[in-house]
């Protein structure tokens, strides 16, 4: 494995490998015909001998929902809860778990049932939330893990727990580590592209969660933004024409290889090719955030928010793009569902801010036929509690944070369509069947990628850290 | 991968020549890599009683017979076997465990080992440096000082020459870079060109090392291993002001505080005999660690977090090893055991300090931190202030006559006194109208499941109908925070002692958000509480009210924090000492609509009598509490004679006639004494803190984690240094200050050598150790030994002198040499390690727009200070979190990049996209990528664009007409050196393109011009300007220009 400070041979940003010196690297880099045909992963930038194994998922669309959505109101359909509804939640279901510090010294735990009502869908019959009617349509799409449990009880160290592997800040984010080991399809495009829903507030979340940690920086993932330059300082500022900042380049470049031409420094042809590399991307990226093309029929199936940059609409929609120019690992964010009080009308909004989107994103891949090699990815850091978090009232509720079960979704690439996996006891809050743990997801998603997540490393002070840590089991028997 | 093989190919043909095989430097790197994990110092991970660290553990009977290594008899060494074997069950590594067969040349290292006698060595790096002798080299004419020995010795081995010295143009502009962060100026360059002095360059180092600049472009790289930042890293990422300590790091590199020094106070200057304010400020380097202000967290997680990256910190920065491998389970590679983490972590263990820290500013232990010109300003305030209040108080005879008239005409009613700082007063009296009190209820308070008994207020009958009834204001009254200053004071009579609300402004619910002071058990209590699990306060009297009395009650508050500690509870004009029973009171609290309430607090209701509430924004002194619990009216007092009066009365008397009778000639100076001292109160107030360190008067008991965990308890442990490392000394106390002393100690191998490699970093770009952070089994080998160990122990005889090994190495041949390099010697030795050329290394992020600023003539010199907001592309903080981003203006938006605000979560994204460390944990490795990203921040980010527009600028001023001329003098501010012909021409070229455009087109002339909030000179033709400032852009994006050659 390559390590990590000083590099000697450069793979650029977008992976491109580029060996030798002088005009040769120079060549090779800008080439794509000249590529040197290493095969597998060395083809995009990877690592020679990656995909360890023949990958189902050539990408990957996160959807994280940021705040920890309650399973209870969504997918972990709990019937007898009417039943034990104002009652406290046994001692014997709670099993001493450690609270947070927010209900940790409330004095009962009245059971608080799902003010939603529950309906079974497709031909799988799974049960869905009313909140929820377009993810229901696609169900037979989807392979649901209502067995999902974490480390963390906050936000901060779970969701790093989630994308990072770890609970503390420091280790790469799981497109780093997929880009890192497999390159990147797009030539004119970063491998990893992370784009975050506008205006929902809630949790804050950090840079770090698409960071390289100790890989080097060009696995971070690239903001898309709906604010000012969609990537940072891509445009051109006013008064510079396109012809001009071809000359400009030009002009550059001459001096650039007259400095490589004196010194044999590589470092000057890797720098050369990634302002070539820069200028492309001023082209390629306004053409992808440019939705103008699109049909009538992807804004009817998407929603009319589609047309609103900045919204999770517009994300799923630019996150298809960005899936059919090859980008390896598309990383969405839509903060915003962490009700500790106020649960039913905030998760109303939250499910309305996303569902017909995150169905129509599942639809579209499978009409375009990039389902199969997408894997698509939905949850947050971790679920809610079934006991209510402050004022208990008919109408109103709120739930704490639950690591102990929570459900997820995956579908496309490598994953069973129509499957749900694990489940919880009466109180959804336990798992009592198949439990998949955070490492065991992280490893899943690296398995569907052709990685075995054990052999995908990178020596840091002196030891060989992986995403999975030391545990990770893959959930063979949602594979398909 | 592959970068790695050219310097292992370097090293096998080194071997190979010299057909022996050390063990450390061959043959560890091997083991440790591939054996260590299980047949390493990691006990419990030891598969069998097999380990290949020590040559005891290795010559073991093994169980299948035979043993690994059969001195001088590979073949009949088990170890080569296994490694040889094809049987996927006998290999080693195994195959079953995902690890590769060990290369031809790996294996063959381990016989040749074992061929010469197989004998083991201690790991070189725990072996204490001495000076070496001077090689023998045969270019002695290039050795100008040891280190060129050194170096010079290694090529010789290598068959390697070194390169010509580099152009003095080049010169001067690599060792300004290095050592000040910015490039030299013209002046600096030609007075260096024609001094033909034989020490001209040490002239120059001598006054680059005396420069303001250096110290902070050394702090620079401190600040990244000290993870310094102005927020504090987790979740909401709150500030933190840590500032002042900054600026003592560029102050002290400044004045070349010897390192040991340096070292001693950053780790236990607190703990110092008679520590000046210096050295405790100094200990802010272990308060720089990440903390969380996350409601709901688990404390005890995060505190222990916060004393493993100190003891992390400390093992990087001091001792080169990992010790963070030693945290969940002994050490595999390294002889540091589990325990040894937990008694390293010991010394940091007993920090005055919690897991959730205040999100709005310093946490405690922390100190006031003046700078010296606050000090000196302070001093004068508190001057002129004392004096102020001796004029008004050589006035008391005249003030005493003017209130023996006063009292005469007192009206008998009057009863107003201590007005300053009022916000309500609540009389009382039997004309006031329950609505000014109730205000508005909370809307949501009703649909609460328990719900309250009806507000239904029994205690406002007062027994003396005198008093005025006269509400100061209704219901929006008494929002208090935990950092406001405050009293609240009243009279009761309760019936009922045992639980009762008095007064509150809080959410009327058990433990509601908000304040309240209630009766319990006889007992005061006062609770705060913003959220009542982990954001509240309540503390209780350890005295009892006796019913059926009147009593003056006051509570007055400071707005520390913890907040008890500016809380007193006064009853009948007396302190009464009370319990705590909690304080974690440090979040605003959203009162929402709750009104203030007399006669009820929590739910509860007061059954008695009340009167005479008074709210102050201030905390009143304990005269003036004495005073308000004086039921004596204005008129009454004065009636008595002067020596009868209490002090109480007195002064109640005193405060009455100075708000209302005192003339107007005498007022005045009273108003200058209170108004001085307001002044200095307020400057004293807005003086910077830091945080330092303290230890607790008991320390905290650490204990070994196990498997890391923070509740997992397992053996208790005490202070201690890592056994493998020279002991502590006998009869020391082991506390930080022994850590810092033995962190200095000549006899501890590694700081001086961990010290003196990042030094060479700094300046080749790779340490003499590759791996800056690692000096451990898993570390590099170092390149040149020797060298590291002769600077080291230079270092330490110098007395720590950090200039003197700088000057030391930049002054060598080594150091001078041109950064020229062929395709032969690329392929020799691509990172350059043996130094048979210059460093040509990319510039870090900070010196990329230092540069630039300084060659545009924008940059703004001042040194320290609070750290400022340049210009960052808009919305970087919004979109993902609830903080905003408002840039600076005016000369603040060209300081150093070293004052740059350091958000930690959201980091700015011109220096992290040029690898700038993030700041979250100690960094100390430099990395360097190249990416499109970049080429993107340095054509189109304002900071570039506007610096191209000034340089164009200076381009027209200072050179002569003519685009020739221009082009030259752009080029040599950003490159230091004369532009050849041919890069003139091509520059020329551009310039004539974008004047015919721009010529055609003023508007867009303008329009490219209007970048940055500096104005533009207009008294420069615009498309002129424009075109040149597209030439100054692109020699500001040049790979020379970012580079240091």
């Amino acid at each position: 494995m390559t390590d990590q400070g000083l590099e000697i041979t450069r793979r650029s940003f977008f992976g491109r490998t580029a060996t030798g010196i002088g005009a040769a690297a120079l060549s090779q880099m800008l080439g794509r015909d000249l590529q040197a045909k290493q095969g597998g992963a060395a083809e995009f930038g990877g690592l020679p001998g990656l995909p360890h194994f023949a990958p189902k998922a050539k990408r990957v669309i996160y959807l994280f929902m940021s705040g920890g959505p309650s399973q209870m109101e969504t997918f972990d359909y709990k019937p007898r809860l009417m039943d034990f509804a104002g009652k406290d939640l046994p001692e014997s279901i709670r099993g001493g778990q450690r609270l947070t510090g927010m209900t940790s010294t409330q004095k009962s735990f009245p059971v608080v049932p799902s003010k939603f009502s529950f309906q079974q869908h497709g031909q799988t019959g799974t049960w869905v939330s009313e909140l929820l009617p377009h993810t229901a349509k696609i169900v037979d799409e989807l392979c649901f893990i209502r067995s999902m449990h974490t480390e963390a009880i906050n936000h901060d160290p779970a969701v790093t727990f989630f994308q990072t592997g770890s609970q503390i800040a420091g280790r790469p984010s799981m497109g780093a580590w997929a880009t890192y080991g497999l390159g990147s399809e797009s030539q004119d495009l970063p491998g990893f592209v992370v784009l975050i829903t506008q205006g929902t507030g809630g949790q804050p979340i950090y840079d770090r969660l698409w960071g390289s940690g100790f890989l080097p920086t060009r696995y971070q993932g690239v903001k898309f933004r709906s604010v000012g330059d969609p990537v940072l300082w891509l445009n051109d500022p006013e008064g510079f024409e396109r012809e001009q900042r071809r000359d400009w380049l030009d002009t550059l470049n001459t001096l650039n290889r007259r400095k490589l031409d004196e010194f044999g420094d590589p470092e000057i042809a890797t720098r050369i090719a990634q302002y070539e590399m820069a200028y492309k991307m001023q082209t390629s990226v306004p053409e992808l955030t440019d939705l103008s093309g699109e049909s009538e029929r992807t804004f009817e199936l998407y929603g009319e928010d589609a047309h609103k940059p900045g919204t999770f609409a517009a994300n799923c929609l630019l996150a298809r793009r960005l899936a059919e120019r090859g980008v390896r690992f598309i990383q969405l964010y839509h903060r915003g569902w962490d009700q500790h009080g106020g649960l039913p009308k905030g998760i109303s909004r939250q499910c309305e801010d996303t569902d017909r989107a995150t169905a129509a994103l599942v639809t579209d891949l499978k009409e375009r036929g990039l389902l199969e090699d997408t894997l698509v990815i939905w949850g947050g850091e971790f679920g809610r509690t079934v006991y209510c978090q402050g004022r208990l009232t008919p109408e109103d509720y709120g739930r704490d944070h639950h690591p102990r079960c929570f459900t997820m979704w995956m579908a496309g690439g490598g994953i069973k369509p129509g499957m749900t996996i694990g489940e919880t006891d009466e109180y959804s809050y336990n798992v009592t069947a198949d439990p998949v743990h955070v490492h065991d997801m992280q490893a899943t998603i690296l398995h569907c990628l052709g990685i075995d997540h054990e052999k995908l490393t990178f020596k840091y002070r002196g030891r060989y850290f992986r995403l999975t840590d030391v545990a990770g089991n893959v959930v063979d028997k949602i594979l398909s | 991968m592959l970068s790695l093989r050219p310097v292992a190919l370097l090293i096998f043909v080194a071997v190979a020549s010299a057909q022996e095989v050390k063990f450390n430097r061959d043959v560890r790197p091997i083991l440790s890599d591939k054996c260590f994990a299980c047949h390493g110092p990691d006990a419990q991970n030891r598969k069998t009683p097999l380990r290949l660290d020590t040559a005891e553990g290795a010559s073991v009977a093994l169980a299948g017979g035979g043993k690994a290594i059969v001195a001088g008899d590979p073949s009949v060494s088990v170890l080569i076997q296994r490694v040889k074997s094809d049987d996927p069950i006998r290999r080693m590594p195994p195959a079953y465990q995902g690890h590769d067969k060990l290369s031809d040349r790996e294996i063959g290292v381990l016989e040749r080992w074992i061929e010469q006698g197989g004998e083991f060595e201690g790991h070189w790096a725990f072996t204490p440096p001495t000076r070496p002798e001077l090689p023998q080299v045969e270019r002695a004419d290039w050795v100008r000082n040891p280190v060129d020995t050194f170096v010079m010795r290694g090529l010789e081995r290598a068959g390697l020459q070194p390169s010509p010295e580099a152009s003095k143009e080049r010169l001067i502009r690599r060792v300004t870079l290095d050592l000040t962060g910015l490039p030299p100026t013209p002046a600096e360059i030609d007075a260096f060109l024609s001094d033909s002095s034989p020490d001209a360059y040490e002239k120059v180092v001598d006054r680059l090392l005396a420069s303001p600049q250096y110290g902070e472009r050394m702090a620079s790289d401190w600040l990244d291993a000290a993870r310094y930042a102005d927020t504090n890293g987790y979740q909401s990422d709150g500030v933190r002001s840590m500032w002042r300590w900054r600026d003592w790091v560029v102050e002290s590199f400044n004045k070349n505080l010897p390192f040991d020094k340096f070292t001693v106070w950053q780790i236990a200057g607190d703990l110092l005999p008679n520590r000046t304010e210096e050295q405790l400020l100094a200990t802010a380097f272990h308060r720089n660690n990440r903390t969380s202000g996350e409601g709901g967290i688990v404390e005890e997680e995060f505190r222990v977090e916060y004393v493993a990256d100190r003891a992390e910190t400390t093992g990087t920065v001091w001792l080169g090893l990992t010790v963070g491998c030693a945290r969940c389970h002994d050490h595999k590679y390294d002889p540091i055991t589990q325990k040894d983490y937990y008694s390293l972590f010991a010394f940091f263990n007993s920090v005055p300090e919690r897991g959730l820290v205040y999100n709005f500013g310093n946490d405690g232990p922390r100190m006031k931190a003046p700078t010296p010109e606050q000090k000196t300003k302070l001093a004068a305030l508190a001057e002129e202030a004392k004096q102020a209040h001796a004029k008004w108080a050589a006035l008391e005879p005249q003030v005493e006559k003017a209130q023996r008239a006063w009292e005469k005409s007192l009206e008998p009613n009057r009863d107003e006194f201590t007005r300053e700082g009022l916000v309500a007063r609540f009389a009382l009296g039997d004309t006031l109208a329950l609505e000014a009190l109730t205000g508005v209820d909370d809307p949501d308070e009703d649909k609460s499941p328990v719900q309250p008994r009806p507000f239904t207020p029994m205690a406002f009958l007062t027994v003396r109908p005198s008093w005025t009834a006269s509400a100061t204001s209704t219901a929006a009254v008494g929002g208090f925070q935990y950092d406001d200053r405050f009293t609240v004071s009243l009279w009761m009579n309760p019936e009922k002692v045992d639980d009762a609300g008095v007064v509150s402004r809080m959410q009327d619910v058990d433990e509601g958000s908000g304040w309240g002071l209630l009766l319990h058990e006889g007992r005061l209590r006062m609770e705060f509480t913003m959220r009542h699990t982990d954001h509240s306060m309540r503390v209780e009297t350890k005295r009892t009210l006796e019913a059926g009395k009147w009593h003056h009650v006051a509570l007055t508050f400071e707005g520390k924090l913890p907040s008890h500690e500016g809380l007193t509870i006064w009853v009948d004009g007396e302190a009464w000492p009370f319990d705590v029973e909690w304080d974690d009171l440090k979040w605003p609290i959203g009162y929402r609509a709750y009104p203030f309430r007399i006669g009820a607090a929590a739910g509860r209701r007061f059954e008695g009598l009340v009167d005479e509430v008074r709210l102050y924004k201030r905390a009143l002194s304990p005269e003036e509490i004495a005073a308000l619990g004086v039921d004596a009216p204005l008129k009454t007092i004065a009636a008595k004679p002067v020596s009868e009066r209490t002090p109480a009365e007195a002064l109640k008397l005193r405060t009455a006639f100075l708000e209302d009778g005192l003339p107007p000639r005498l007022n005045v100076a009273r108003f200058q004494a209170e108004e001085a001292e307001r002044q200095r109160a307020a400057f004293e107030a807005a003086i910077p803190t830091v945080m330092v360190m303290r230890d607790m008067e008991e320390p905290r008991q650490a204990y070994v984690l196990n498997r890391g965990a923070y509740d997992a308890h397992g053996e208790p442990v005490s202070p201690n240094t890592p056994s493998a490392l020279p002991p502590l000394p006998d009869g020391v106390k082991h506390d930080r200050l022994a850590l810092a002393k033995w962190l200095v100690d000549p006899k501890n191998p590694m700081p001086a050598r961990v010290t003196v490699n990042r030094f060479w970093q700094m300046l080749f770009g790779r340490g003499i150790v590759k791996t800056v952070e690692d000096f451990g089994s898993q570390g590099e080998w170092p390149s040149h030994p020797e060298l590291l160990d002769w600077l080291a122990v230079e270092f330490v005889d110098s007395g720590w002198d950090v200039q003197h090994i700088l000057k030391t190495i930049v002054t060598s041949n080594a150091y001078r040499q041109s950064s020229r390099t062929t395709p032969e010697l690329l392929e020799r030795d691509p990172e350059n390690a043996l130094i048979a050329r210059g460093p040509r290394v990319r510039l870090p992020a900070p010196a990329i727009r230092d540069q630039a600023l300084a060659a545009s003539g924008l940059l703004n010199e001042k040194l320290g200070g609070p750290p400022v907001k340049p210009y960052q592309p808009a919305g970087l903080w919004e979109e993902v979190s609830s903080s905003s981003y408002k840039p600076d203006s005016g000369d603040k938006l060209y300081r150093r990049s070293l004052y740059t605000y350091w958000k930690r979560t959201i980091a700015p994204p011109a220096m992290t996209a040029f690898d700038a460390s993030d700041r979250e944990v100690c960094t100390v490795r430099q990395t360097r990528t190249n990416t499109p990203l970049q080429a993107l921040n340095l054509m189109n980010d304002v900071t570039y664009l506007e610096a191209s527009r000034k340089l164009a600028e200076r381009m027209m001023h200072e050179a002569g007409p003519g685009p020739e001329a221009r082009i030259e003098r752009g080029f040599r501010l950003a490159t230091a050196r004369e532009p050849e012909q041919g890069e003139v021409r091509a520059l020329e070229a551009l310039y004539q393109k974008l004047l015919r455009d721009y010529r055609k087109d003023d508007f867009e002339a303008e329009r490219y011009l209007a970048q940055g909030e500096s104005p533009r000179d207009k008294s420069l033709d615009a498309a002129e300007l424009a075109s040149y400032a597209g030439v100054a852009s692109l020699i500001l994006n040049l790979d020379e220009t970012i580079t240091k050659e």
